[in-house]
């Protein structure tokens, strides 16, 4: 009985957020677009049909046949049949001055405007989409990096929006991030100059959860562990720092000249930084800080402890041992 | 012989090589009205595959690879890795159905192949309104054995081994389907495989003294996940199940002759040696996971996004060992000639995490976003070792143990910024970040000197920022975040801190363009015992000259600079006499292309590029290396070009000069389009 009454109680619900999900975004209003032209001309123009517009920009029109926004055009998706034949003026409102005066001071140009504005036009029709989730923690969002930025939105081609080839993603993302991209110039790096891989392999440009931007793979799982499974545990004996500061704790992903890409030139002081047998005075904050206690008794001037995982082999975790040896 | 020449003139033409960067693309520019009016056009097709396509478009680079190396070999894997003979070099090319019948367009790349270490394979296939189909698989080699790493044995006597090394190739698969991808409702299935295997050297550590042996590498991971979207116009929902499986069956082995280990010194007149060692561990792994995402368009003003993620991994291990030799229990100062050992253990790790958050727009010129969110898991484990060891002489001495260990990190932000369009061309930004958590773990039953770790962080953080657009030629853009905390879980995390980071870009002319950035982090932990100073900061500057729109030839260029300095106290372990972690490092990098077009036959012009990076470092670990790149692309004909390239890698280290290594690769093929 209880369950058929959530069900009726549930069920026109669902109904009813369904048609309002699918009434007009406020957004997707003409009106919403008039208010955010910058040019007062606009808001006594009408809307002519992408054919008009078309007559000019024949290239454009052409290109724009093989675009994944023709389905604006045709009206299969992103608005719905409200901008059927006129998906030209869907994000350059309404055309009827600019097709008069031919100025461009009279037509909307997204990639002329603030980014916010250009985002907003975009946002109309893809705000409610699952790439958008994570904008929030998005610092391309939080900097104005408008989405023309990166997607070209009249190129042609059935994925022609943004660079999808391993080589142009990385000559784009390198566009503005060069100093990154002259850290996998550094001997020993992820094989991100040979295209093997992509910088939106391990980021996520639409922003995530996890700190800059990296990608989450299993729900919430660390992007690293997509590759390096067998770092991913969960471990019987945890090594805490993974959990709790990520692997870029210890390596330096985009490229370092030390071996296996860590942040030190030797692994002894990788780990002697934390494992320092140095505890702090303080009683509060000696237990506010991991790893530092048990001291260890190695002799550093032999060989054999210059490497501590030499012997600390399962430095990433163990599933046996709780000194992590094995 | 003259048979032979066109077949090595051909032989001598090198492909061209899709695995380098191309030349930085501009920015996208939204196109300008046309200047004159003109008679309406016709209505444009419905189908997204234009008639008049051809069926099969297409490319496809073969060649033969010749590497020469110097120096050491096992560096130059390490890092390079790149071997001779036949290669596919790399192929794209698109199918078109006309008819539309099982689909309107298959796409294909793939590039290395032929033993490269790193092959990749990509498909995309689409029919309108019906299904999107994409399918990704990489080939990539691990080779890691530097002479100077993990090598205890070099210095005592002169043995290189890298007692850490590995030679594995890891094969990547991604596989998914989505359906009715026009729809408002979007059921979507995947499918996620990951391999691991190979071999390479490690230690089996006893008692004592720790031996290196024979490793075989074997693991893999499978993902299988779907789930639908849901996307209106004023909201999308997004719900996804899915669930992992894991194995690991490393083993290490010693059949025959005897490891005398890392300790060559004797222990009361004993040698400790390993003559016989089978390790196996067997690890297995699952998980379930669940997904939901959430956006919606509450009002013209008011839009709110939420996610909520869980994920519950699980392993278990059933390891077995027996070994035989002469090992020392320096605990029990036993010397015993066999031992075996069953551990079992399981654990698990609930993981939660969530966000919700808005992005107001009161006014125009104003946006408030604020945003929560949260991260918790919580690992939970136990193990049983059953442990025996066989001495001459005596009864079997039995060690069993029952450990447990719990790890729990919770972390909680709350962020608001605010950003203002004080003028049409300038953005500004404010906002405030709080970050708390807790954290602890331990091992029961304590041993030694381990305790409980228990630990708690609150961070405050200011933010600001802002956006500059003077022109359509000019923007810059600037971040800074000031964050003192109140505890902290390592020595090194981040403390009292400053981060920042400036950005600009400006269009000289229509051909010449600038760009510059720069970043810097100071995190400084006063507290007593940590005294921990560090900073860092990179500048760099680039240019793109391309005259004519880069018809004959362009220009590009970087320039990296960047500085590390970190100073952290410890104590020498075996003496406990203080002693500073100091790092330095200054580096340079730059790259620099010049790529050039000569008009030649048929229109198609005769392409030369060269240029090259390198990096220069002083400080910690001073290490040059060099690869300057020259490339040659002469067509006969619309179908068929010679393609060249020529590499040179130079690496050196002058702490670890006998790891330096330099090498030529020269490349010849030709270049089949359609």
């Amino acid at each position: 009985m209880n369950r058929r009454l959530t069900f009726a109680i549930l069920l026109p619900l669902a109904a009813a957020a369904l048609a309002w999900g699918q009434a007009a975004a406020p957004q997707a209003k003409p009106a919403a677009l008039k208010k955010a032209a910058p040019a007062p001309a606009a808001e006594q123009a009408t809307y002519v049909g992408s054919e008009v517009c078309g007559a000019c920009h024949e290239d454009l029109a052409k290109a724009f046949l093989k675009s994944p926004h023709q389905a604006v055009e045709t009206g299969d998706k992103h608005g719905g049949p409200a901008w059927t034949g006129k998906a030209c003026e869907s994000c350059h409102g309404p055309g009827s001055k600019h097709a008069e005066s031919l100025s461009a001071a009279d037509i909307r140009n997204p990639s002329k405007m603030e980014a916010a504005q250009t985002d907003l036009t975009c946002l109309t029709c893809h705000r409610n989409r699952p790439t958008q989730v994570g904008r929030l923690e998005s610092s391309h969002a939080r900097d104005a990096v408008a989405c023309t930025s990166c997607h070209s939105i009249h190129a042609h081609g059935p994925n022609g929006l943004v660079a999808r080839k391993p080589a142009e993603v990385n000559a784009l993302c390198g566009s503005c991030h060069t100093d990154v991209m002259a850290r996998f110039q550094l001997p020993f790096k992820h094989r991100v100059t040979e295209n093997a891989m992509t910088c939106v392999d391990c980021h996520n440009p639409h922003g995530s959860l996890r700190p800059g931007q990296m990608q989450m793979v299993n729900a919430n799982e660390p992007g690293c562990g997509k590759c390096h499974a067998d770092k991913r545990g969960p471990f019987t004996f945890e090594h805490a720092p993974i959990r709790e500061e990520g692997c870029e704790g210890c390596h330096e992903p985009h490229g370092s000249a030390n071996a296996k890409m860590l942040v030190r030139q030797e692994v002894r002081l990788v780990c002697l930084e934390c494992h320092a047998n140095l505890p702090t005075p303080q009683p509060k904050v000696t237990a506010n800080v991991f790893g530092v206690v048990p001291p260890a008794f190695h002799d550093l001037t032999s060989p054999r402890y210059r490497n501590c995982t030499v012997c600390h082999q399962k430095i990433h975790g163990s599933h046996i041992d709780r000194n992590l040896l094995r | 012989m003259k048979r032979l020449l066109p077949v090595l003139a051909l032989a001598c033409a090198l492909p061209a090589f899709p695995q380098d960067a191309p030349r930085a693309p501009a920015p996208p520019v939204a196109a300008s009205p046309a200047p004159a009016p003109a008679p309406a056009a016709a209505a444009p097709a419905a189908s997204s595959v234009p008639s008049g396509e051809a069926v099969f478009t297409g490319f496809l680079d073969i060649g033969y690879r010749w590497v020469g190396t110097g120096g050491s070999f096992d560096t130059y894997r390490s890092v390079v890795n790149l071997g001779s003979g036949p290669k596919m070099l790399g192929t794209e090319f698109q199918i078109i159905d006309p008819k539309h019948r099982l689909f309107d367009r298959i796409e294909v790349r793939a590039y290395n192949w032929g033993d490269d270490p790193y092959s990749t394979f990509h498909l995309t296939a689409h029919k309108n309104k019906l299904y999107d189909f994409s399918a990704d698989y990489r080939n990539i080699a691990y080779y890691s054995n530097l002479p100077a790493f993990a090598d205890p044995l070099l210095q005592t006597t002169g043995v290189i081994l890298n007692e850490q090394s590995l030679d594995t190739r890891q094969r990547l698969g991604s596989y998914q389907l989505t359906l009715v991808p026009e729809s408002w409702i979007v059921p979507y299935l995947a499918y996620d495989h990951q391999s691991s295997t190979g071999n390479g050297v490690a230690n089996f550590v006893s008692g004592d003294d720790e031996f290196p042996v024979g490793s075989i590498v074997t693991n893999s991971a499978e993902n299988y996940r779907g789930g639908i979207r849901i996307e209106r116009q004023r909201f999308h929902i997004t719900l996804e199940q899915g669930g992992t499986t894991f194995r690991d069956n490393q083993q290490l082995g010693l059949a025959s002759g005897k490891d005398y280990g890392n300790f060559l010194g004797s222990v009361l007149g004993q040698t400790l040696v390993l003559t016989g060692l089978s390790q196996d561990y067997r690890v297995r792994g699952d998980s379930i996971y669940s997904k939901g995402l959430l956006t919606a368009s509450i009002a013209s003003w008011f839009d709110l996004y939420g996610q909520f993620l869980y994920s519950q991994p699980q392993s278990s291990v059933f390891y077995q060992q027996a070994d035989t030799g002469n090992q020392l229990l320096l605990s029990q100062v036993l010397f015993y000639s066999g031992e075996q050992s069953v551990i079992s253990a399981v654990s698990t790790l609930p993981h939660t995490s969530g966000s919700l958050g808005g992005e107001f727009r009161p006014m125009r010129r104003i946006r408030i976003v604020p945003n929560w969110l949260t991260d918790r898991m919580h690992t939970n484990s136990s193990g049983t070792t059953a442990q025996q060891l066989i001495a001459a002489g005596t009864a079997p001495t039995a060690i069993n143990s029952l450990l447990s260990n719990a790890l729990v990190d919770n972390y909680s932000q709350f962020d608001v910024n605010v950003m203002v369009e004080v003028m049409p061309k300038l953005t500004l930004r404010g906002g405030y970040r709080y970050w708390w958590g807790n954290a602890s773990n331990v091992i029961l039953p304590l041993a030694e000197l381990a305790g409980l770790e228990e630990g708690h962080i609150h961070r405050n953080v200011g933010l600001a920022g802002f956006t500059y657009r003077p022109s359509a030629k000019i923007s810059v853009s600037a971040d800074f975040e000031d964050g003192s905390s109140v505890g902290q879980y390592f020595r090194t995390s981040l403390y009292n801190y400053q981060k920042g980071r400036v950005r600009g870009r400006y269009q000289v002319t229509p051909s010449f363009s600038i760009s510059a950035n720069a970043s810097v982090l100071n995190n400084q932990n006063p507290t007593t015992g940590i005294s921990y100073d560090f900073l860092s900061h990179q500048e760099s500057a680039s240019f793109l000259y391309s005259p004519s729109g880069g018809k004959y030839w362009d220009i590009q260029g970087t320039y990296t600079r960047a500085t590390l300095r970190s100073d952290i106290g410890y104590l020498n372990p075996a003496y406990e006499t203080p002693l500073v972690s100091f790092y330095r490092d200054n580096s340079h990098v730059a790259t620099a292309l010049f790529e050039g077009n000569i008009p030649f036959r048929h229109g198609a012009p005769i392409k030369l590029s060269f240029g090259g990076s390198f990096y220069l470092s002083s400080g910690s670990n001073p290490t040059q290396f060099y690869q300057p790149v020259g490339r040659l692309s002469v067509p006969f004909n619309k179908a068929l070009a010679w393609v060249s390239e020529w590499r040179y890698y130079g690496f050196d280290e002058n702490f670890y000069g006998y790891q330096a290594f330099r090498a030529q690769t020269i490349t010849t093929g030709v270049r089949l389009t359609r």
